[in-house]
């Protein structure tokens, strides 16, 4: 039923963007300033590429909470490798290598068992978390040896600083004017619209989405599909905790804890039903950064930020609103053409 | 045997028994009545948004803004009290704030048609906002003392509180048993539409399942403040998965229809005893996460592979008979056959 790309919602979206940069601009011109449009980014592009990750396991009809404890287990366990003497690349490389097992474990509990996805995702919320903030004391408990007071367990409250400057680059450098993280995002939504669009295996999320059961008769490999769908998903949350590990030149077990509603209502908001089937990796992109500009402009426009929570759900709830009353007045509109049409076919007839 | 493993809410109580006596093999301090009951103290929050929770769940719906809720009362409980209104009138205040939050979902949910994981998700924002946009951020510290004299107060060695949690949940339980509208909740978690064709109010029955939900945070926020005798900003938060595993660990299927008040009562407990037991272990208060996350994957995982047995020994026993009874009207065929020939 697109007739043309500006009755799309990502194109809307577009243009909301462009509309609440240019409200913001007005209301405080230094808000427009290129350089730092483009670095404010730093602050909230996590939650985009957590969304991403989110938007393809969405499409399937699924759902996983856990990413944000991932993004957590995935920082620890970076600067856990660090301290204890591993070189930063490979740090780097376990750390995403836990996000994408996270992930597939998530897929496979969920592909292999009935139980409702957001049960199994809030279990493993809790067992990432656990096992985030644990991890140090059990390296104390296995005897590692560290130097420093207090053993690992010290990190634990205050997160391990001192990482190299090659990998804090991921989170404060810049590409001419363009910061790094915003660059991996772009680079991370690309791949997924990729995906999602032009192979075989993004056609595959679309379909078991729309009926698993009609997939599974169809011969789409269903439990193979998920588990690798999850897996990127985790993987997806352990790069948004890296990049926001090296923003904050710091690893924390905690990092990202926070994130929950405003990576979900990046998904919703950019035109994915919860329900499945349905769904743009552009459009969750667009909508986290209509959030993230909007957060940024609120809190330059001196508004406290216990109100941004607040417009954040406001938005979720009213733009789910917004589609359903689009789709019932489609109905009616659909429904009365029918029956127009209809009626002359039966005036023409007599 | 089976019997008890396909009661959800008789297997975690076995297996919260089983803990607790594994742990006083290790430390008998354990089954001092003291520990139980602070054990069961501690769970009262946990377990009065989980009861409410519960309504929702059993409706096929989700409710996460359950501890912003509780936070909301908390804050009009505070500041009810602050106000010189005496107690009864305070709580009624909390009481209707939850309510009223609750209802606000039920509104989103029934009447609009938006998922209730995304309106409570976005309400979750918005109280918590409110919350702090009500009190400047800042905790609410001067109330009158005299409010802690419910959870100070002991009769026979246990706090009021406990026995005043323990009477409602027990009015609660004989309620939903007695009354035939209750039985509503377990017939549009079910199956919304086959309810809606026996006449049930389907909109109805939701929309109190959510109001219920807030109004039960409401009363957690009384018994949480009376506990600790001030308001902070955290309150309630993270409780709402906290609630949400409760319920689900005593055998609350999301896919509506199934549990019981005992379900969320003793998830509480269960959860609330994990944290302890870990204390008693000399175990870092930061596995506990990590080890209710496991139990409750283990629980819902255990549960799967036990339905699944049960259905396969009845499909398996089904087939059987089909083939029989095959196999009797081949018989009788060719026995109606061969008279046929004869005659």
């Amino acid at each position: 039923m697109k007739s043309s790309v500006f009755k799309s919602w990502e194109f809307m979206l577009a243009a909301v963007l462009v509309v609440e940069l240019i409200v913001l601009g007005l209301i405080n011109p230094a808000f427009l300033n290129i350089e730092n449009l483009l670095f404010s980014t730093s602050d909230f592009v996590h939650v985009i590429i957590a969304a991403v990750g989110l938007t393809l396991v969405i499409m399937t009809g699924g759902m996983d909470i856990s990413g944000v404890s991932v993004m957590g287990l995935a920082s620890i366990v970076l600067g856990l490798a660090f301290v204890a003497g591993v070189p930063i690349g490979a740090c780097v490389v376990l750390a995403l290598a836990v996000g994408l097992g996270a992930g597939a474990f998530n897929g496979t509990v969920i592909a292999k068992t009935d139980v409702n996805p957001l049960v199994i995702t809030l279990a493993m919320l809790f067992l990432y978390a656990g096992v985030a903030s644990g991890l140090p004391t059990l390296l104390d408990m296995m005897g590692f040896a560290v130097a420093g007071a207090g053993g690992f367990e010290a990190y634990q409250y205050e997160g391990i600083s001192g990482l190299p400057k090659s990998f804090t680059w991921i989170g404060t450098g810049a590409v001419g004017w363009v910061p790094v993280p915003l660059i991996i995002t772009v680079v991370i939504a690309a791949g997924a619209t990729y995906l999602m669009h032009r192979t075989r295996f993004g056609r595959f999320l679309k379909l078991i989405g729309v009926s698993a059961e009609v997939a599974r008769f169809t011969g789409v490999p269903v439990t193979r599909t998920l588990v690798t769908v999850y897996a990127l998903n985790g993987f997806a949350a352990a790069v948004a905790g890296l990049v926001l590990t090296a923003y904050f030149t710091s690893a924390r077990s905690d990092l990202g804890a926070e994130a929950l509603l405003n990576i979900i209502t990046a998904v919703v908001l950019g035109g994915s039903s919860i329900y499945g089937g349905q769904g743009s990796v552009l459009g969750t992109f667009l909508a986290g950064l209509v959030l993230g500009f909007l957060r940024q402009g609120l809190l330059a426009l001196g508004i406290s930020s216990d109100v941004v929570p607040v417009i954040v759900g406001a938005l979720l709830i009213g733009s789910v609103a917004l589609k359903i009353g689009m789709g019932v007045l489609g109905t009616r509109r659909a429904n009365r053409r029918a029956y127009e049409t209809e009626r002359a076919a039966v005036g023409g007839n007599g | 045997m089976m019997k008890i493993l396909k009661s959800r809410e008789l297997l975690v109580l076995v297996l919260l028994v089983g803990m607790i006596l594994a742990v006083a093999t290790q430390n008998k301090a354990v089954l001092y009545p003291i520990t139980l009951i602070n054990i069961v103290n501690s769970s009262l929050f946990l377990m009065l948004i989980a009861v409410g929770q519960m309504f929702v769940v059993q409706t096929r719906g989700i409710d996460v803004s359950v501890g912003a809720i509780a936070g909301l009362s908390a804050v009009i409980f505070g500041f009810a009290l602050n106000a010189g209104m005496p107690l009864p009138l305070a709580m009624i205040c909390a009481l209707i704030t939850g309510a009223l939050a609750g209802a606000v979902n039920a509104v989103g949910v029934v009447f609009i048609g938006i998922p209730p994981i995304i309106m409570t998700l976005g309400t979750l924002g918005a109280y918590r906002g409110f919350m702090r946009v009500l009190t400047g951020g800042s905790w609410i510290e001067s109330i009158p003392q005299n409010i802690k004299s419910f959870a100070v107060t002991r009769y026979m060695n246990i706090p009021l509180m406990v026995w005043a949690v323990a009477v409602l949940v027990i009015v609660v339980a004989v309620l939903l048993w007695r009354i035939r509208a209750a039985r509503n909740f377990y017939a549009v978690g079910d199956n919304a539409d086959g309810a809606y064709l026996l006449g049930i109010n389907v909109k109805a029955t939701r929309f109190a399942a959510f109001t219920l939900s807030g109004l039960f945070a409401g009363a957690a926020a009384i018994v949480f403040v009376g506990q600790i005798g001030f308001v902070p900003m955290q309150t309630g938060n993270g409780q709402e998965l906290k609630a949400i595993a409760a319920v689900v660990l005593g055998g609350v299927s999301l896919m509506g229809g199934t549990g019981s008040v005992w379900s969320a009562v003793i998830g509480a407990l269960f959860l609330t005893a994990v944290d302890s037991m870990m204390i008693f272990l000399h175990v870092p208060g930061s596995w506990n996460n990590a080890v209710a996350g496991a139990v409750l994957l283990g629980v819902v995982v255990f549960d799967y592979l036990i339905r699944r047995t049960v259905r396969n020994r009845q499909l398996a026993a089904r087939a059987a008979e089909m083939r029989r009874a095959e196999a009797d009207q081949d018989r009788g065929a060719t026995s109606t056959t061969t008279r046929e020939m004869a005659s």
